[in-house]
């Protein structure tokens, strides 16, 4: 009541003076009768402002004794909701953190990275060389500061085991690019990329107590780092890391006149990141940065193909990469949960609401207005969805831990994951949502209710209300969880499939790790060879190891690279438009040791030396790409043009599954280690693999004891099983996965308690019909299938609505699936059997009970 | 909650009777109602005059501001013919709403 007409107003005016006189006629002091009138008035004034948080209050309580009044209603309706809205606010604790939540360095939405870019498919995401960087850095104008980085590894020893951490060698200008100063010591100051000056480096957090337990004295000593002395100047705080949480040291790289040279113009090695100046927008930004690309392209006219540019993106953007889609995927399987669980309640909402109608219409009789009661049923369904969004809240505290440890490295920042105020905002935003959404349809319908016919009606809730509303949301609830269940049957059926894909070798038994000689101590390959030599001679001896090899980049590992050759006897092209293939470079013995089969010719041996005839080893893919009508045994190829080393291939080996079990087989190269492409050739990392007869992990000490005969400094790192190695690459589809097979679950048993409710209700409020016809002479069996033929009716319109749902979202899945068509006829076929037979169940329980109604018991009790 | 509403549904019932034999004004019916009730009944005057408002815009009563002489005019109510109809019907569901309560309670306590 906003505003009263002035009579109401003059009358009420006139009351409280009437009964003023009347109170000091009656011998009451003034302010006696003004004590006794407050009540009135200010009841008066609050009614005036429209206000009436006592309303409220008593909805509250009301709603909370109607709570108490049914438990098991208040249990089941708070589970489901909790459930629905716990998972909605993990996944999107997840979605945030690694999705929305801005990168944790100062004024991080203004962090660009620079990328070469040609403008070609492959070749729009070049780093930038160290000349490069120092162009972007000393002629741009819309950036405050230019940094460049690139992750290396690095081997610590002195002082207890050698150790390899994974760093970055970084400009001089990144950590006051970031924003971040150091807990101890300082971070790198400006003339340190200079010679001489280089060897300092900057510890994190983990290394610093990890390795040196914490000790602030360490700052201003000399440790040595890959074999050469370098001065801690300072450890950063346990929470900065860049460019992610693996990164434990950082360390200057050298800007001296070779690497600025021509030369090393094309040593495309560093990301080149930007910090764009305050009111410079990306695109002024990008401008400035095509002015400054055509300059240095004109000054160093060799080192550019045509059409080179530099292009910006958003750092953030280049850390999370493409894992947003499957976090989306989730989080819309989530949203269908809390559908479904909306649903469900809304379901038992109205059949309390029709058990509820003689409450209501009393109400309505003695003077509740319908918005009255709306909001009245209203702020019950509020109040229950906050209370289970509240739990919700909990379940997804404790469900993003699981979340965490179980998540796969690959996704970026999901140690920062957590549960914070946007979390905790879009929880209760759900939760009212929520309440909303499935409090209303009932509330209205129950504030519907025809007076007389409730009230004529005696105890018997008709149906007819309940009916046609309650049938339709089961039908969405089956829909919906259909498709759920059919999208983690896919994504289950194609993890089968790739489970089955063999690698190409032969993956059980086998050790493998990474070791990385120091160029400072391993000066030439031979000192390298000769190191290799010595400790596989060693680690061959041992018990249980029955082969041993090493590669560069080994099969799982996430390395790989490409160089140009050249095929004698073929046209010279030109050198951007050379064949480039997958190069490898492999110890003599590796193909016997990973079990690839060879198919023609044989592989190397200790005889393919640096004084014999070049050999190289091609894969099938590669003999068929290259020589497809001919062996390709006997034919010569070379990687440099000025001076060519030809390299004659003496086998063909079998296709191995190199980056992921779903990748296409790849042509690969593969040259002897002893054989380097080039003069001056130094030591690389390799990875070592040991095949071995027993447990792998028992060979891990024996090979560290092996290595240490040789050189006690030299650690290995990334020690696995090549069986670990597979399942990892297959941990990112596991996840997502297991996460929607269990939402579908979910789905799945909501889904079920919904079919349940409504046929049970349906056979309650039918007692006294079944009682009727079974009197009249129905058998059992007629009985049961009236119960269950009406459960399973809204069971196949639900399926056939999910199965044409699921069909026309099958392009959306596509990009998920491995080896399994998005609408496989399997997968259409076996889950909807699925769903149906366990809607039967939940349709038997009630049928079986109105199987057993008693025909007089019925009647009577009318 | 309950008897909140009871206590509203039955005012309307009250007043239309109260009304039934003649003209009144709202300080006149509240104290009718709290005399007659013998205390038990007492209507706020922040419900009464708005339930008159309401009760008059559905047509049930009629208000008229009426003068006399010495006195400041004051605004009495009577009861329309709809009125009458509907004070007729309520005093039918209330007696019937009473009789459903002492039954449903006369089982309880059987």
């Amino acid at each position: 009541m906003p505003e009263w007409p002035d009579d109401v107003a003059e009358e009420l005016r006139q009351h409280l003076d009437d009964q003023y006189r009347e109170l000091r006629a009656a011998g009451a002091s003034h302010d006696d009768a003004l004590r006794a009138m407050a009540d009135d008035v200010n009841a008066v004034r609050s009614r005036r402002s429209g206000l009436r948080p006592e309303l409220v209050a008593a909805d509250v309580r009301y709603a909370f004794r109607t709570l108490r009044r049914n438990p098991g209603f208040a249990i089941v309706v708070l589970l489901t909701l909790a459930l629905g809205i716990g998972a909605n606010a993990a996944i999107f604790s997840v979605v945030n953190g690694v999705l929305l939540r801005p990168l944790p360095y100062r004024d991080a939405d203004r962090l660009m990275v620079i990328r070469g870019d040609l403008k070609r498919p492959g070749l729009n995401d070049i780093p930038a060389s160290a000349g490069e960087y120092v162009d972007y850095r000393d002629r741009s104008h819309a950036f405050e500061q230019v940094a460049a980085y690139d992750t290396v590894g690095f081997n610590l020893t002195g002082g207890g085991e050698p150790e390899r951490v994974d760093g970055a060698i970084v400009s001089t200008t990144l950590f006051s690019l970031l924003g971040a100063s150091a807990q101890v010591g300082r971070t790198l100051v400006a003339d340190e990329d200079q010679p001489g000056r280089d060897d300092v480096v900057v510890l994190s957090h983990s290394l610093w107590t990890r390795r040196f337990s914490a000790n602030p004295a360490i700052v201003g000593q000399t440790i040595p780092v890959d074999g050469r002395p370098a001065q801690v100047v300072g450890v950063m705080p346990a929470a900065f890391q860049f460019p992610d949480r693996s990164i434990e040291i950082w360390k200057p790289f050298l800007l001296d006149a070779d690497a600025l040279s021509d030369n090393n113009r094309g040593s495309h090695g560093y990301t080149a990141l930007a910090r764009l100046k305050a009111g410079i927008s990306r695109q002024q930004a990008q401008a400035d940065l095509n002015a400054v690309t055509a300059a240095f392209k004109a000054d160093h006219p060799g080192n550019y193909r045509n059409g080179f540019g530099a292009t910006l993106r958003p750092l953030q953007e280049e850390i999370v990469g493409d894992t947003g889609r499957p976090l989306i995927v989730l989080l819309g399987a989530v949203a269908i949960v809390l559908l479904i669980a909306c649903a469900n309640v809304a379901n038992l909402l109205l059949a309390r609401a029709a058990s509820r109608r003689k409450e209501i219409a009393l109400r309505t009789a003695l003077g509740a207005s319908r918005g009255r009661l709306v909001r009245q049923l209203m702020t019950e369904s509020v109040l229950v969805s906050a209370i289970g969004g509240s739990i919700g809240l909990g379940l997804a505290a404790w469900g993003v831990d699981l979340l965490i440890t179980s998540a796969p490295d690959s996704i970026p920042r999901i140690q920062e994951v957590g549960v914070d105020a946007r979390v905790a905002g879009f929880t209760a935003l759900v939760s009212l949502a929520t309440g909303l959404v499935f409090g209303l349809v009932p509330a209205l319908r129950a504030s519907r209710a025809p007076l007389n016919d409730a009230l004529k009606e005696g105890g018997r809730a008709g149906g007819g209300v309940h009916g046609f509303a309650g049938r339709a949301l089961v039908v969405s609830e089956v829909a919906l969880s259909l498709v759920l269940l059919i999208a983690a049957g896919l994504l289950i059926h194609s993890f089968t499939r790739l489970q089955d894909v063999a690698p190409g070798f032969d993956s059980s038994r086998l050790l493998t790790f990474r070791l990385s000689l120091p160029e400072s101590r391993y000066t030439t390959f031979q000192k390298g060879q000769s190191f290799f030599d010595e400790f596989f001679a060693g680690l061959r001896r041992s018990p249980g190891v029955r082969g041993v090899a090493a590669i560069n980049a080994l099969p799982f590992s996430g390395l790989g690279g490409s160089r140009s050759f050249h095929i004698e006897g073929r046209e010279e092209k030109r050198p951007e438009d050379q064949t480039e293939e997958q190069l490898r470079i492999v110890t003599d013995g590796y193909f016997a040791a990973m079990g690839i089969p060879i198919v023609a010719g044989r592989e190397f041996t200790d005889r393919d030396a640096l004084n014999q005839p070049r050999v190289a080893v091609v894969n099938d893919a590669m003999a068929k790409k290259h020589w497809p009508h001919e062996s390709p045994i006997g034919k010569r190829v070379s990687f440099s043009t000025d001076e060519p080393h030809w390299y004659e291939i003496v086998g063909v080996a079998g296709n191995i599954k190199h980056r992921a079990l779903e990748a296409a087989d790849r042509p690969e190269l593969y040259v002897p280690y002893r054989q380097p492409l080039f003069a001056g050739w130094t030591v690389r990392p390799m990875y070592v693999i040991a095949r071995t007869s027993a447990d792998p992990a028992s060979t891990v000490a024996i090979a560290r004891h092996e290595i240490a005969r040789v050189d006690r400094d030299q650690p290995i790192s990334d020690v696995r099983t090549m069986d670990e190695r597979i399942g990892r690459s297959l941990s990112s589809r596991r996840f997502s996965m297991v996460l929607l097979a269990l939402f579908a679950g979910l789905a799945l048993t909501l889904a079920a308690v919904g079919i349940y409710g409504v046929v049970a209700y349906a056979v309650t409020e039918r007692t006294h019909e079944i009682g009727v016809r079974v009197a009249l002479g129905a058998q059992r069996r007629d009985v049961m299938a009236m119960v269950v033929g009406q459960g399973m009716t809204m069971t196949l319109v639900g399926t056939a609505i999910g199965v044409a749902a699921s069909a026309a979202l099958a392009r959306l899945m596509s990009s998920l699936l491995f080896g399994v068509s998005a609408v496989d006829p399997a997968t259409f076929v076996a889950i909807p059997l699925l769903l149906v037979a366990v809607a039967l169940a939940a349709c038997y329980v009630p049928a079986r009970r109105a199987m057993r109604v008693d025909p007089l018991q019925a009647l009577r009790s009318e | 909650m309950l008897d909140r509403e009871l206590k509203k549904g039955s005012a309307e019932l009250l007043i239309l009777s109260l009304l039934e034999d003649q003209p009144r004004h709202g300080y006149d019916l509240s104290k009718l109602i709290e005399t007659r009730s013998g205390g038990l009944l007492k209507f706020r005057v922040a419900s009464l005059y708005p339930l008159l408002y309401r009760l008059e815009k559905r047509g049930w009563i009629l208000g008229r501001w009426i003068e006399k002489a010495g006195q400041r005019r004051r605004r009495y109510y009577r009861l329309t013919p709809v009125g009458a109809h509907v004070l007729a019907s309520q005093r039918d569901t209330w007696r019937e709403f009473v009789l459903a309560i002492s039954r449903v309670t006369g089982v309880e306590h059987a």
